[in-house]
This record gives structure tokens, sequence and C-alpha cells, in this order.
């Protein structure tokens, strides 16, 4: 679930953008492109267009269904919209290592997903 | 007991409570996605009031409170295919079962035994 | 054989008539907290396909001062053997 409590702030452009303690958005209304260019920026990663086709299909994920989905269900959203090639968990752990769900709902602009340890 | 018959899994989960009222209905389909995301094969029993959750048209509560309409129609994401809905309760509430939210199989009162026996599992919400 | 435990008293709630359908014939039923009102002699009757198989939790019923006051065909039991009905249990389910 999204946290209330404001940890940090990222600072993009003019604005600053508030964060809870895993770097989850508080707002999540404040996300906007620029937004995840700039969590990803602090981590040292670039975006690819890679990355940002699965970045729009969390968030037509969150926009269906209200809720970041787990690894198993993200693969499968992720097959649905893109194919069976990038739907396996391989292509998802090497644009997003560690933790796929976690840190590419952190970059769409997602709560932190419930579902998932 | 005919249990070869049911259908079988890790995990089955019987909601018995209505959205909105109270959180059980939110918790047992929690209960029944970690279990999902984790690999069981995972059975959902809608049964008494429990089987309004799969009456279409639903909203969000008075106070802009989330309901569980989305969470239902995300289940197929889970692979949570196995829904099954308490053909007595659907009736006592004059429901058709062709016009649900979701497809859900009728099941009556008298095959809920073997439906238990054949899960390794049985929560109740 | 699975335990199935009710604790909602069947004046108060349908819930009774779910767990009863949910029961295969080597099965148990354990009436706990307001579950054990249904240990009365005027209300076991709602468990007539149970009877042979019908327990109640001492501890409740003696919290509301029902101990002794139960029908002659529900077993008492007490925590003890609420663990023991659990362990011969190849599962248990709770209804409420």
């Amino acid at each position: 679930m999204a946290s209330t409590e404001i940890h940090r702030y990222l600072r993009v452009g003019e604005r600053r953008i508030a964060l809870d303690p895993e770097g989850y958005l508080v707002d999540l209304d404040d996300w906007a492109p620029e937004v995840a260019t700039a969590l990803a920026a602090e981590e040292g990663r670039t975006l690819s267009d890679e990355h940002w086709e699965i970045i729009t299909v969390l968030r037509d994920f969150y926009a269906r269904f209200e809720m970041a989905p787990a690894m198993r269900p993200l693969v499968k959203a992720v097959g649905q919209a893109l194919g069976p090639d990038k739907g396996r968990s391989l292509h998802l752990m090497k644009l997003f290592p560690d933790s796929p769900a976690k840190v590419a709902a952190r970059l769409a602009g997602l709560p932190k997903p419930a579902n998932c340890l | 007991m005919e249990s070869q018959d049911a259908p079988r899994g890790d995990l089955l989960v019987i909601l018995r409570h209505p959205p909105h009222g109270t959180s059980w209905l939110r918790d047992g389909l929690d209960a029944a996605l970690v279990a999902a995301a984790f690999g069981q094969s995972v059975s959902l029993l809608f049964q008494g009031d429990g089987v309004l959750a799969l009456h279409p048209g639903q909203g969000s509560g008075a106070l802009g409170q989330k309901g569980t309409a989305a969470t239902l129609e995300m289940l197929g994401m889970y692979d949570i295919e196995a829904l099954f809905v308490d053909a007595d309760a659907l009736a006592r509430l004059e429901l058709a079962a062709d016009a649900l939210m979701l497809s859900a199989e009728p099941v009556d009162a008298t095959r809920t035994a073997a439906m238990i026996a054949a899960h390794r599992l049985v929560l109740v919400f | 054989m699975i335990l199935h435990i009710l604790n909602r008293a069947p004046g108060t709630s349908l819930v009774y008539r779910d767990a009863l359908a949910g029961m295969g014939p080597e099965d148990r039923l354990l009436l706990i907290e307001d579950g054990v009102l249904g240990a009365l002699p005027a209300q076991v009757r709602h468990f007539t396909p149970v009877l042979d198989r019908l327990f109640a939790l001492r501890e409740d019923l003696a919290a509301r001062g029902l101990e002794g006051h139960c029908d002659a065909t529900v077993q008492v039991v007490d925590v003890d053997g609420f663990v023991e009905l659990t362990e011969e249990a190849d599962k248990t389910v709770s209804w409420f």
C-alpha cells in the first residue's frame, strides 16, 4: 500500500516530489515520465524503450485493477501486452534487477505490491 | 463422498461476507492472491451473502472507499480460474448465475463437503 | 476426518447451515464461543445430522454459566480436548 509518511523529497526540475521510506511516491498523482527518469537516475539507471514499455504495462494494470501486481501476474500482463518473448521473468530481471515487481512499480508510480515478499 | 469428482487444489477460500460492510471479503481475496502469487492452486467458493461480491455494477463506498470488484477482475491475472458460487444463496437473493460479473460455476450444498475434502487447506472469510 | 469449528449461535447466524453442508460423514463439529449456545437442549436440533460428532468447549460453556446445561448428546471437551481433536484431524475449517 502507498505509505503516507514523507521520508524525503526528490527534485524533478522545479518540483519536489515526496517519497516514502522505501522510495515510493507518497502522492501517486505526482507521477510523470520525468519522475520515473529521476528515480531511475538516482540508482544510476537510464530508462530504455524496453523499460518504458514495462512501465506502461504496469500503469495500465493499476488503472484497471487498482493494485500493483506481484511478479507472476506482472509476467502474465507483460506477456499479454508485449508478447511471449517479453512475458518472461528473465526479461524483467534483466531490466529491473533484484525484485522487478517492486522496482518497476516504484518507477511506474504505483504503490508497493502488497502480495509479494 | 465423491471427492474424486470435486475440484481439487492447494487452497480453497470460502468467501461468506458481502462487499463493503466489513473487510472480510477483501481479506479473503488477499489471502487467495498471496497463495496464487506463490504458485499455489487456489479455488474460490462464494457462499451465503458473499455471492454479492459477484454482482455486477458495484462501485466505491459512500466515503470513497475502494470496492472489491477490481480485485475480482484481477483474479485471472493471478491464474485463479476455479470460481464456484453457492446456488442456494443465489436463489435466496434472486440473483441469476448467468448475470454475474465473472463466470462462476453454481454448486449446490451437497457438493461443498467434497470440495472441502479435496483441498489441502481451507480458509473461511 | 476434518474438524469444523463454529463460533456463532444458531439463533444469530445461519452460518451453521453452511458448516453442516460442508461436513463429510466422518467429520466432527466443535462449538466454541457463542457457538456453544447450539449445545443447549432447546437449540441442539439444529445439529441433528451430526449429533454423534458434536462437541462443545467447556471453558466457553462455563463462562456463560451453561456448563451442566448442555444436551446429553453433546460431548464437552476442555482446551486440551480441543487440541487433541485438532491433532486427530487432517485439517480444520473455522466457520464464523
